[in-house]
């Protein structure tokens, strides 16, 4: 039956049994009247005869229904009934939503964060939360791609997978000249569009016919995002033609709204096949096993385990190696959960995420306990109405779901406010992340149905915690106490309030101890050098191969720029560099060989280079431990040479010193004498552990695309315009692609420490605020009932120093206790933010005495406001107030 | 205050409520007030009810088919709902009547077992 039919119907049956039970009533009356008795005593007999008219009520009313519809029934009632208690009590009610609210939206931008990353990392593709990724790692576990034709070995023989696909992720310049932009493409195989499930909005997908032979179509699709940004969402695009790093694409097709790509946090904006690597991004990578470029993803076959598909992959891996063998590289295949990838976010953010959402949870509990601690005093005041229910025959399971229901008429509104907040704060965060990231950045953390059925599912939980404890309390009473003394007596209650007390501030010291770690940690990283010295150095990316330079004439435009820098009174020193260090992502490494070191098979010789120019060390401020720098006679007329870093020199040839003189190519191409080494750098992040290094000069192995860095003594804005005339004046034909300091460009290796830092401080002020809310709370209703007790104190002579400390004691008490297991807690479980730290230990001493006293004081004010406002109290009006 | 003191009452059993009353309106339509006061007379003031559950009885006999309702007025020109016993109803009598029937010689052979046996 439809319940809101019935509830209508409910309304005449309603009417029609009053009706009928005041007929009665009339009759009964009318009768003894006649026989003689007076009005008064007629009705209270015929009342007494009656028995209990609202049961008589009740019971003929669920005569008519079933069981399911008279819960709706009573829920709706209960419903009602807690609406009104919630108007009716609006400073309570507001205070409730509003805290509910705070805890409910952090808690929420989390989880939407989460979901951007592990629920729904690729939008617009089909489960992709549930899909895999096939991948080579090296010896040290590091995560890297496969090489294409390693790839289409495998997606032929594979039986794991539905269906495989695989992707090459550039940054690549599209457009020319001054319009051109820096960009992230995918070059994908032929079934990528298929196999992910993505449509095209305009024009068509790129199809298996467009990934057929190297160069043979020029042809891509572009995403929703750069179509808006740069072609105004021209509704004629197909068939229009864009430059991919200069090459000229077709563009046949724009993909559907929400696809960002297949990259985790990336936002993809062009997709171009595979087969036109070699034209687009040069030299080819198509038929070399020892390039591990691609991506793979897909989903396992139903009842497929990745261990299983793991096992299939090693088979393959030990196939390939005997019969296409990489010199010093055994493939190690393996098949994990995308959420585990190491390409995209997934592993940088995952990590800071579980932290957050602890945090978020504590600090959800600190609110729970506040609010069960509004409950509990007004649980006092209900008590009589409790009384009067039980009394009247109400069971204690029928008043413990009114109170559940009247505590979800307030959590709801603060799930649903909160998850408003949410999104408002989200935003913030997101532009955060963005601004400081080198590219565009693609996060879906909008709030969707996955966020709402968190945030209420929360609310429920919470209305719960708070509801449950007071509501058992206020229903297990007895019923004779509570209709004779309406006056509540508070020993027991007071003992569950002060545990509420201790556990807030025990929960808000260890978020506090947890949020100045990590607040320390991003000023220790701030600070922190990454073994150069970022201040003062411009990072502005140029691109030659766009502006049409090939490597005859790109050599030359290098030396003249060089030229140029020297001349340039402005720069203490400039330098190219085809990699900036601290970006986040690693660098791609080259496999290299050492002259007369015989690598163990399983030995990961894959290392990451740059591409630098003369005094690059001298302009970041590397220190040079032995040799000597690149200068401008290391060109392609003088001996091949390159420089190491520390880590690599110790572990081939002993000593910096000893590195010197000696040899290493890469993969096979000619020897390189060792001329330098250099000091350790962070080479992608703060965090990396130290890993060998090599740098090649540009001026022997050219790069068309490259960064500048200019070091100067003046003002950074005029040198990073002197930078862009020098390049301008050179040909004004060459893109710049980027246009930042080198402190900007670094700030992304921070972002992770400032988001934490940020949302901590958050949750470690909202927490105390709480908790102070908390404690003042318990120390003014205890004045407020003792009120009696401190009028007979100061009438037999106490001073009002003595009324102070009696209520300061029991706040500071309540305190010490919570900042003791607090400080515990906080000791065992500083460990697990380990990986968010930086600079400072896990029982850092600064954070836990800082955060301990910024409690301590916190919670004696908090108790002191009400101890001063108790030793003001009249004495004799005490007295005759009881 | 004086309270009036009643004669301690014999609680009717759970289920003979219904029978009564359906046994009440076998000889025609009548309103709750009547049937309650028509119970309690017949049963020379011994029964104790409630009055007040009459009407969820009334109510579960009507849902069963077994009374049908509609509302009339009395002979002192009050408003008042009258039951009638259905076809439904009478049959349900006669079975509930026969069964009250069986469960009291059963009592009672238990509780007289040496005048059964004689």
């Amino acid at each position: 039956m439809n319940p809101f039919r019935w509830l209508l119907g409910r309304r005449r049956i309603d009417h029609d049994l009053d009706s009928e039970i005041r007929s009665h009533f009339a009759m009964a009356i009318a009768e003894r009247i006649a026989a003689g008795e007076d009005p008064e005593s007629a009705r209270l007999a015929a009342i007494n005869e009656f028995g209990n008219p609202l049961q008589a009520k009740e019971d003929a009313r669920a005569v008519w229904r079933g069981g399911v519809v008279a819960l709706v029934a009573d829920v709706w009632q209960d419903v009602r009934f807690g609406v009104r208690m919630l108007v009716k009590n609006p400073a309570f009610s507001l205070v409730v939503i509003a805290v509910l609210s705070l805890g409910i939206a952090g808690n929420a931008a989390i989880f939407s964060l989460f979901k951007s990353i592990a629920l729904k990392p690729l939008p617009g593709v089909r489960d992709s939360a549930t899909s895999s990724v096939l991948l080579g790692r090296t010896i040290d576990g590091r995560g890297m791609g496969i090489s294409v034709l390693d790839y289409r070995d495998l997606s032929a023989q594979q039986r794991s997978f539905e269906s495989l696909t695989a992707s090459m992720m550039i940054f690549a310049t599209v457009g020319r000249g001054v319009d051109a932009q820096r960009v992230i493409a995918e070059l994908v195989v032929g079934n990528y569009f298929e196999t992910l499930g993505v449509t095209a909005q305009l024009g068509r997908i790129l199809l298996p016919s467009d990934d057929v032979a190297p160069g043979q179509h020029p042809v891509a699709v572009i995403g929703d995002s750069l179509w808006r940004r740069s072609f105004a969402a021209d509704p004629a695009i197909v068939g229009k033609t864009i430059h991919l790093n200069g090459y000229p694409l077709t563009v046949v097709g724009v993909a559907a709204p929400e696809f960002n790509g297949t990259i985790v946090s990336m936002g993809i904006d062009v997709f171009a096949p595979l087969m036109m690597q070699p034209q687009v991004w040069p030299p080819s990578r198509l038929d070399a096993r020892g390039i591990f470029g691609l991506t793979t993803m897909g989903h396992l076959k139903p009842g497929v385990t990745t261990r299983a598909a793991t096992a299939e992959a090693a088979i393959f891996a030990s196939q390939l190696d005997a019969e296409h063998p990489i010199p010093n590289y055994a493939r190690r295949l393996e098949v994990i959960p995308i959420w585990k990838s190491p390409f995209g976010a997934q592993t940088y953010w995952l990590p800071a995420i579980a932290v957050l959402g602890g945090m978020g949870l504590l600090i959800l509990l600190v609110v729970c306990a506040n609010v069960a601690n509004l409950v509990l005093v007004r649980g006092v005041s209900r008590r009589g109405e409790l009384g009067v229910r039980l009394a009247l025959g109400a069971s204690r399971a029928r008043l413990l779901r009114l109170l559940f229901v009247e505590n979800m008429v307030l959590a709801l509104p603060g799930a649903l406010s909160g998850v408003v907040l949410a999104s408002v704060i989200l935003p913030f965060i997101a532009t955060g992340a963005a601004a400081a990231a080198p590219s565009r950045v693609y996060l879906d953390t909008s709030v969707d149905g996955y966020v709402l059925t968190f945030a209420v599912a929360l609310s429920c939980a919470c209305a719960i915690v708070f509801g449950f404890v007071p509501a058992l309390r206020a229903t297990r009473v007895e019923l004779s106490s509570m209709l004779q003394d309406l006056s509540p007596r508070m020993a027991s209650r007071g003992r569950l309030r002060s545990m509420l007390v201790v556990s807030q501030v025990a929960i808000s010291l260890v978020l506090l101890i947890a949020s100045a770690l990590v607040l320390r940690s991003y000023a220790a990283a701030q600070q922190a050098t990454g073994g150069f010295e970022s201040a003062n150095v411009t990072a502005i990316a140029i691109d030659l191969k766009t502006a049409g330079y090939d490597e005859t004439r790109g050599p030359v435009a290098i030396t003249r720029l060089l030229d140029a820098f020297d001349a340039e009174p402005a720069f203490e020193h400039a330098a190219l560099a085809t990699n900036v260090p601290m970006s986040l992502v690693d660098p791609g490494p080259r496999a290299t060989n050492v002259e007369g070191y015989a690598p163990r098979s399983d030995e990961d010789m894959l290392f990451l280079y740059n591409i630098v120019s003369p005094q690059y060390f001298q302009t970041l401020r590397i220190p040079l431990l032995a040799g000597r720098d690149f200068t401008r006679t290391d060109d392609a007329n003088a001996q091949p040479a390159v420089i190491v870093n520390e880590t690599m020199a110790r572990r081939f040839w002993q000593t910096p010193e000893d590195a010197i003189g000696k040899r290493l190519r890469s993969g096979t191409s000619e020897w390189r004498t060792v001329i330098g080494v250099a000091r350790d750098v962070k080479y992608a992040r703060l965090s990396e552990a130290p890993r060998p290094f090599v740098y090649y000069p540009i001026l022997q192995t050219y790069a068309p695309g490259f960064v500048i860095h200019a070091r100067t003594g003046g003002d950074l804005n005029d040198a990073m315009r002197r930078v862009r005339d020098h390049v301008q004046a050179l040909d004004p034909a060459i893109p710049i692609t980027l246009s930042r300091t080198l402190t900007e460009q670094t700030r992304v290796a921070l972002s992770v420490y400032e988001l934490a830092a940020g949302a901590l401080t958050m949750f470690g002020v909202m927490t105390i605020v709480l908790a102070a809310i908390g404690i003042y709370g318990l120390v003014a209703y205890t004045v407020q009932q003792s009120t009696q007790e401190i009028g007979i104190r100061m009438a037999v002579g106490a001073s009002r120093g003595d009324v102070v400390w009696n209520f300061l004691r029991r706040g500071a008490v309540l305190a010490a206790v919570g900042a003791g297991i607090g400080l515990i807690l906080a000791a065992a479980a500083s460990g697990a933010i380990r990986s968010l730290l930086y600079g400072v230990g896990a029982r850092d001493v600064v954070s836990f005495g800082g955060g301990t006293a910024v409690v301590m004081t916190i919670a004696i004010l908090a108790s002191l406001v009400p101890a001063w406002r108790a030793s003001r109290t009249d004495p004799l009006k005490a007295l005759r107030h009881q | 205050m004086e309270q009036k003191r009643y004669r301690p009452r014999l609680e009717i059993l759970q289920g003979t409520l219904d029978m009564l009353i359906l046994q009440t309106l076998q000889w025609g339509p009548q309103h709750g007030y009547a049937i309650g006061q028509t119970i309690r007379t017949e049963s020379a003031e011994s029964l104790k009810i409630e009055t007040g559950s009459l009407y969820p009885a009334l109510h579960r006999l009507e849902k069963q088919g077994w009374v049908k309702s509609d509302w009339g007025m009395t002979d002192q020109n009050q408003r008042a709902k009258f039951y009638k016993l259905t076809p439904k109803g009478k049959k349900q009598l006669l079975q509930e009547r026969d069964r009250w029937s069986q469960l009291v010689s059963a009592i009672g052979t238990i509780l007289n077992p040496k005048r059964t046996r004689s």
